[in-house]
């Protein structure tokens, strides 16, 4: 019990005594765009939310919600759609997460014309913000057999050609 | 009497030719002396090898491409005490080969006589590493170096008073000339020879790299704590593990990630938290390499662990929770619904009977990255 408190003590000191930790968690994406962008809540908001339903390592199905990926890019100008051809085809999307995690995804992965597969940027799990340890943003890859892609706490996001 | 005038004139010319014969010997018995301090440095692109299974994920930058001159003088450079500001400290003393490049120290003492706020780290590998430090905060061996170099409590000397100390030498000014085309010394050229030298610390022989390419049996301990080191805990399955691969895994035991891995539920070092700001990287530091662990005691970025018994109890038993703890390291337990690993006294001898696999006597007794005056020093003796 004694034991308990402390923790709760020292939980509630974590978030309370080190007040220059107040940053939120963003996402630069940047390499092959037009535009750069710096994802936040209030950006997400602002495009049409998705929903990818996908087993976690609980074997449960859950929801996440979230943005199409692709909508992202072409927000920064990224070459998908009719754009994508010749040699936009060596292009690969680069995710790092905040633990220096990296996978990358080629452009025609996530590209509508491509493939109906869905991946998404999700803020949200069953309706409720993501985890502290998964977010605030995850890759969720709909249908992807291993968990390995789905990369959790994003940071960053680049757009480059194989050299 | 023209003969007379001729053997005359002859005896003048030859007279004339062996003076010059005596001057070009003497410059020669100079040059001589000069070159027997440059006559071992070889010239030419420096031959990075390593096993495949490293990988070609390699940084060098295009402005510093790693030559044996430049590998040479890098040498010198790193256990050269003329770099620090009262000529005690060189990069060796914070990071011995016979530890693999660390000191054997929890803090270590700068010219200051201040400690240091963080444990040394080995350097092994490096070639791999693109984000330095126990917080990454350094992006490149070349930025790295510059810390060390100027920070009031390691070495205290700006690179322009380094510069000009090693100019007044007799021996840098021909070795930068032979590196860098002139004799000119500068920090940047400094900074760039000693990165030149670390990306040449490669450690591919330990008893593991033996295994991988099929030169090693290991004992049944070792088999098991390599499994065990490997797998992720299921006891559902009757699967047991430990996990460590999934921070510290690959041939390399390096993966470049960062991570809380339970120390402290209020760390006094905030880690990366310090320049990202974000609840989420508190106590967040580098997984570092666990290549050479055995040698490179104590543990951890404040060196408070003294033996690997001490390090693979925390992982099993005193991990503690806090909002950045990893979630490699939440849930993770050999028994079902379990809030710790719980190894078992056996296993925790075998993890580190695979960690001392990790070991590598070709690496820490290689004379190409010794001291480069203690050797010559030997052969005068
Ligand atoms: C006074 C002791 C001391 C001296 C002298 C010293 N270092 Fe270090 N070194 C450290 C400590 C402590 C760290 C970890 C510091 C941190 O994370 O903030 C470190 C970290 C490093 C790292 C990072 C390794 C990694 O895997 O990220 C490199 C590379 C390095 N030192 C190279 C050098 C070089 C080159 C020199 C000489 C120019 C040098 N050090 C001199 C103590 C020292
Ligand atoms: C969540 C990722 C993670 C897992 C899993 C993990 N470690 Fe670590 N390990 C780290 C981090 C991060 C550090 C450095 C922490 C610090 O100093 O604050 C570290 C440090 C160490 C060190 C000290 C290295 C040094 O140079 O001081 C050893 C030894 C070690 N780990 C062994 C293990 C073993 C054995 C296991 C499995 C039982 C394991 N680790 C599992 C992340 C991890």
């Amino acid at each position: 019990m004694k034991k308990h408190l402390i923790i709760a003590c020292l939980a509630l000191l974590s978030f309370t005594a080190i007040p220059f930790i107040t940053q939120a968690q963003t996402i630069k994406v940047s390499g092959e765009v037009t535009t750069p962008l710096t994802i936040d809540a209030a950006y997400l908001q602002k495009l049409a939310p998705t929903t990818v339903t996908r087993k976690d390592r609980d074997g449960k199905d859950h929801t996440y919600t979230g943005v199409i990926l692709a909508e992202i890019l072409k927000n920064a100008g990224v070459t998908l759609g009719p754009e994508l051809k010749g040699e936009n085809l060596t292009k690969y999307l680069q995710v790092e997460a905040s633990d220096g995690y990296q996978v990358i995804f080629a452009l025609a992965e996530l590209d509508k014309s491509f493939t109906d597969r869905t991946i998404i940027l999700a803020d949200k799990v069953d309706g409720q913000p993501l985890a502290p340890g998964d977010g605030p943003y995850r890759i969720i890859v709909q249908d992807e057999k291993k968990p390995a892609r789905c990369i959790k706490q994003v940071t960053a996001m680049q757009v480059h050609f194989v050299k | 009497m023209n003969t007379g005038k001729k053997q005359n004139l002859f005896a003048k010319v030859w007279l004339k030719k062996s003076h010059t014969l005596l001057v070009l010997f003497i410059f020669m018995i100079l040059l001589s002396g000069l070159s027997f301090t440059s006559n071992p440095v070889e010239t030419g692109p420096y031959n990075l090898v390593y096993p495949a299974n490293f990988g070609n994920r390699i940084s060098i930058p295009a402005d510093n491409p790693t030559t044996k001159q430049g590998v040479y003088l890098g040498r010198m450079l790193f256990y050269e005490t003329r770099l620090s500001a009262n000529n005690t400290l060189s990069c060796n003393s914070c990071h011995q080969q016979n530890k693999a490049f660390t000191d054997g120290l929890a803090l270590s003492k700068g010219v200051d006589g201040v400690l240091t706020p963080r444990n040394s780290m080995s350097l092994a590998n490096l070639l791999w590493a693109r984000k330095f430090f126990w917080d990454g905060r350094a992006n490149g061996l070349e930025e790295q170096a510059v810390t060390p170099l100027t920070n009031p409590h390691e070495m205290g000397q700006s690179l322009a008073i380094s510069a000009q100390k090693l100019s007044k030498t007799a021996t840098y000014p021909t070795l930068f000339k032979l590196v860098y085309g002139d004799e000119h010394i500068t920090g940047d050229r400094i900074v760039k020879a000693i990165s030149q030298f670390e990306r040449t610390l490669i450690s591919a022989n330990s008893r593991y790299d033996q295994y991988q390419r099929g030169a090693y049996k290991p004992t049944d301990d070792e088999l098991k704590g390599m499994e065990l080191f490997n797998n992720g805990p299921q006891p559902e399955k009757g699967i047991r593990g430990a996990n460590c691969g999934h921070c510290h895994g690959g041939p390399k035991t390096y993966m470049e990630l960062f991570h809380n891995n339970g120390l402290d539920s209020l760390p006094k070092d905030s880690g990366i938290a310090s320049f990202t700001h974000l609840q989420t990287d508190q106590g967040r530091f580098k997984v570092p390499t666990l290549r050479n662990i055995a040698l490179t005691a104590p543990y951890m970025h404040d060196g408070r662990f003294k033996t690997l018994a001490e390090v693979v109890d925390h992982y099993s038993d005193h991990i503690l929770e806090s909002a950045s703890l990893s979630t490699f390291l939440r849930g993770e337990s050999n028994e079902v619904g379990g809030k710790s690993l719980k190894l078992l006294p056996i296993e925790k001898k075998q993890i580190i009977a695979f960690l001392n696999m990790l070991t590598d006597s070709t690496f820490i007794n290689n004379p190409e990255f010794a001291d480069p005056n203690s050797l010559t020093a030997k052969t005068k003796h």
